[in-house]
C-alpha cells in the first residue's frame, strides 16, 4: 500500500502511465512510417483489450467473438462513410453504437449460459458474423474485401501514418478514461460483484441480467470503435482479419497483461503487438518463440504481467504477509 | 399486519423439507433471533426470503407488500438486506470497494455517467466512499480500507459483510451468524455497533446466531427451528426455560456454543 495516490491509483501505476504517455506523445516523430503504423496497431489493440477485459476480467463473461464486434464496427464505419457519405467522425461512433446493439443481442444467450457453454455460443456468433460478411458483398465487399480510406480532419486527409497515429492515440486515451471511470463506479462494482458471487450481488440489489447485458454492450462498443479505426488504418478489410484467431489474440492480450486490470490490457496489447515484430529475427521459429514466451509468462506470472510490479516490490521491501499475498494475486491496477 | 412477515413458508430440496410451514412476524425496529441445531433450516429460511432458493409455498410481506414473486435483486431493492454465513465477500476487491458495492441500490449516477466519468459521477463516488468509510469505521475496519478482502481472516470478512449490508440501508436485515469467527469481546463489539446503526437507520433485524449469550442479550423475541419446523418462539427468558428447545439441542448432541 503506497502512501501516494492519484485518483485512487497507486504511485507505480501513475508513474508508469505518465512515462508511457510521454513516450507515446514524444517519440513517434523520431521514427518512420512503419513504426507509426505499428504503434497505431498497438493502440487499436489496447482499445480491443480494454473492452474485452471489462467483459471478461471484470464481469466474468467469456467471449470468443470480440473480433466480430471489431468487424461490425469496421464494416459499419466504412459503409456509413464511404457508401453513405457520412463524415468519418460521425460514422466511427455510429459504428461503435451498431456494434454495441449487436452486443446487446449476443448478451441474451449469455444470461442463461456461463463458462464453456457461453464460449461456444460466442464462437457461433463469430461464425455467423463471418458468413454474413461473405454473404453481404453489397455492404462488405464479400470475401474480396473493401477498401476503407483515411478520414480527413479540418480539411486535411490524415494520409500520413503519424497524423492518424495521434488521432488514434487521443481515442485510445478516451477509451482508457471511460474504462477507468466505469471501474470506479456503481456499474463497475456491479460487474465485479456478478463475477465474484452472483448470490451476493443479487442481495445487494444488483440485477444479473441487466448487468451482464451492460457488460456485453460496453465491450462491443469499444470493439466497434477499435474496428472502425482499424479499417481506416490498414485501408482495406476482408473477413479474414476478423476470424477466430483475432479473437483469441484479444483474449491472450488480457490474460498475459492481467485480467480485470486496465494497466494489464495496455501492457498486454503493447507487448504482444510489438513482440512478433521483434521476433521476426527468428524467421520461421517466430511463432514457436512467441508461444514459448506466452507459456513462460503464464506459468511464472499467473496474474499476468501486471502481477510483476507488486511481486518485485514485495521482494525489494520484504514487506508484511498482506502485501506479499497481494503481490501474488497481482492487484496492481 | 406486521411490518415484516413470513407466512407458512416451506423450502424443499429434493425430498428434504429444509423449511416446513414456518411463520414469523416482526414489528418495525424489532430484533428477532432464529436459533436451532445444525441443519435446522435457518439459512434456508433467509435464503428463501432473499429469493436465492425457491419456496415450495408460503408468502413474504414487507410493509404490506408481497415479495415472494419478485426476483432477488428486486427484493433487495425493496429493502431486504442480508449477510452470509460464509461472508460471500468479493475476494479480489478492496475492502472499501466491497462495502461501496453495498450502496448499489442507492447509486446516484447513471450507467452513462459512469461510462463518461462526468463530474456528477465523481461527486456521487466521493459521497459513496465517505459513507462506506464511516461504516467501516463503525466496525473498527477503517485501516483495512485498501486491503484486498481475500487476504483477511474470516472474522474480519464477517464484519465487512455486515458493513456492506448496512450501507444498503435495508429496512429488514437478516444476519446469518454475524459473530462466527470472532472471540467474545469482538462479538460483543460487533453486535453493539450493529445494534446502534440499526437503531439509527430504523432497521428491523432477524438474526441467526449460535452464540447463546449474544442472541439472548440482543433479541426481543426468539424463534426456534428444528428439522425445518418452528418448535417454539418467545422471549429469551421463555426460550431458555422451554423443554422442547432444550430437548432439540441435547437430542442432536450439539449443545449451544454458549
Ligand atoms: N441449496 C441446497 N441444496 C440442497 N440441500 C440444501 C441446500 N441448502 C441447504 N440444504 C440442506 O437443508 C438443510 C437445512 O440447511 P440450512 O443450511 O438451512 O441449515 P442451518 O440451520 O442454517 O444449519 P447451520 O447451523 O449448520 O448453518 C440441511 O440438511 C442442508 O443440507
Ligand atoms: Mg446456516
Amino acid at each position: 500500500m503506497s502512501d501516494f495516490s492519484l485518483m485512487g491509483l497507486k504511485a507505480p501505476t501513475v508513474i508508469f502511465g505518465a512515462a508511457l504517455l510521454l513516450l507515446a506523445l514524444a517519440l513517434p516523430p523520431w521514427f518512420g512510417s512503419y513504426h507509426h503504423y505499428l504503434a497505431s496497431l498497438a493502440l487499436i489493440n489496447i482499445i480491443m483489450a480494454v473492452g474485452l477485459n471489462i467483459l471478461t476480467g471484470n464481469a466474468g463473461q467469456i467471449s470468443l467473438c470480440n473480433s466480430s464486434f471489431m468487424a461490425i464496427g469496421a464494416y459499419a464505419t466504412t459503409y456509413l462513410s464511404v457508401k453513405l457519405g457520412l463524415s468519418y467522425w460521425l460514422a466511427l461512433p455510429l459504428g461503435g453504437v451498431i456494434s454495441a446493439i449487436s452486443g446487446f443481442f449476443l448478451g441474451f444467450p449469455a444470461l442463461r449460459l456461463r463458462g464453456f457453454y457461453l464460449a461456444v455460443v460466442t464462437l457461433g456468433f463469430l461464425e455467423v458474423s463471418q458468413i454474413l460478411i461473405e454473404q453481404l458483398p453489397g455492404i462488405t465487399g464479400g470475401v474480396r474485401g473493401i477498401s476503407s480510406p483515411r478520414p480527413a480532419l479540418f480539411g486535411h486527409t490524415l494520409s500520413s501514418d503519424l497524423s492518424f497515429y495521434y488521432v488514434i492515440l487521443a481515442i485510445t486515451l478516451a477509451t482508457i478514461w471511460c474504462a477507468y471511470s466505469l471501474l470506479r463506479s456503481p456499474t463497475g462494482r456491479a460487474f465485479e460483484a456478478i463475477r465474484s458471487s452472483e448470490a451476493a450481488a443479487q442481495t445487494l440489489a444488483v440485477p444479473l441480467a441487466q448487468t451482464k447485458l451492460a457488460a456485453f454492450v460496453i465491450s462491443a462498443f469499444f470493439a466497434g470503435i477499435g474496428g472502425g479505426l482499424f479499417a481506416s488504418l490498414v485501408g482495406f478489410i476482408d473477413p479474414l482479419e476478423f476470424g477466430v484467431w483475432t479473437s483469441v489474440r484479444h483474449v491472450v492480450f488480457i490474460v498475459v497483461g492481467g485480467l480485470g486490470s486496465i494497466t494489464g490490457s495496455v501492457v498486454g496489447a503493447i507487448v504482444l503487438t510489438v513482440l512478433p515484430e521483434v521476433l521476426r529475427a527468428f524467421k520461421e521459429y517466430q511463432e514457436f518463440v512467441f508461444g514459448g514466451l506466452l507459456l513462460v509468462v503464464l506459468i511464472l506470472l499467473p496474474h499476468g504481467l501486471v502481477g510483476l510490479g507488486p511481486a518485485i516490490r514485495a521482494r525489494l521491501t520484504q514487506s508484511d504477509a498482506t502485501s506479499v499475498a497481494a503481490a501474488q494475486r497481482g492487484v496492481a491496477e | 399486519m406486521s411490518f415484516f412477515s413470513i407466512d407458512n413458508m416451506s423450502v424443499i430440496f429434493g425430498g428434504l423439507r429444509a423449511v416446513s410451514n414456518v411463520s414469523l412476524a416482526l414489528g418495525e425496529g424489532e430484533i428477532h433471533g432464529v436459533i436451532g441445531p445444525n441443519g435446522a433450516g435457518k439459512t434456508s429460511l433467509i435464503n428463501a426470503v432473499s429469493g436465492l432458493v425457491p419456496m415450495a409455498g408460503g408468502t413474504i410481506h414487507l410493509d404490506g407488500k408481497p415479495l415472494q414473486a419478485l426476483p432477488p435483486h428486486r427484493r433487495a431493492a425493496a429493502g431486504i438486506g442480508r449477510t452470509f454465513q460464509h461472508a460471500e465477500i468479493f475476494p479480489d476487491q478492496s475492502v472499501i470497494a466491497n462495502v461501496m458495492t453495498g450502496g448499489f441500490a442507492h447509486r446516484q449516477s447513471s450507467l452513462l455517467q459512469d461510462f463518461l466519468g462526468t463530474p456528477g459521477k465523481a461527486a456521487a463516488e466521493r459521497q459513496a466512499r465517505r459513507e462506506a468509510e464511516q461504516m467501516l469505521d463503525a466496525f473498527g475496519l477503517l485501516s483495512f480500507c485498501d486491503a484486498l478482502a481475500g487476504d483477511l481472516p474470516f472474522g474480519t470478512l464477517k464484519k465487512i459483510d455486515l458493513a456492506r449490508a448496512l450501507v444498503g440501508k435495508p429496512r429488514v436485515l437478516m444476519l446469518d451468524e454475524p459473530t462466527s469467527g470472532m472471540n467474545d469481546t469482538e462479538a460483543q463489539e460487533v453486535i453493539a455497533a450493529c445494534r446502534r446503526i440499526a437503531g439509527e437507520l430504523r432497521v428491523t433485524l432477524l438474526v441467526i446466531e449460535h452464540n447463546m449469550r449474544v442472541i439472548m442479550g440482543l433479541a426481543n423475541m426468539i424463534h426456534v427451528l428444528d428439522h425445518g419446523e418452528k418448535i417454539a418462539d418467545g422471549t429469551p427468558a421463555e426460550i431458555q426455560r422451554n423443554p422442547l428447545v432444550i430437548e432439540a439441542y441435547l437430542g442432536h448432541g450439539s449443545a449451544a456454543h454458549a
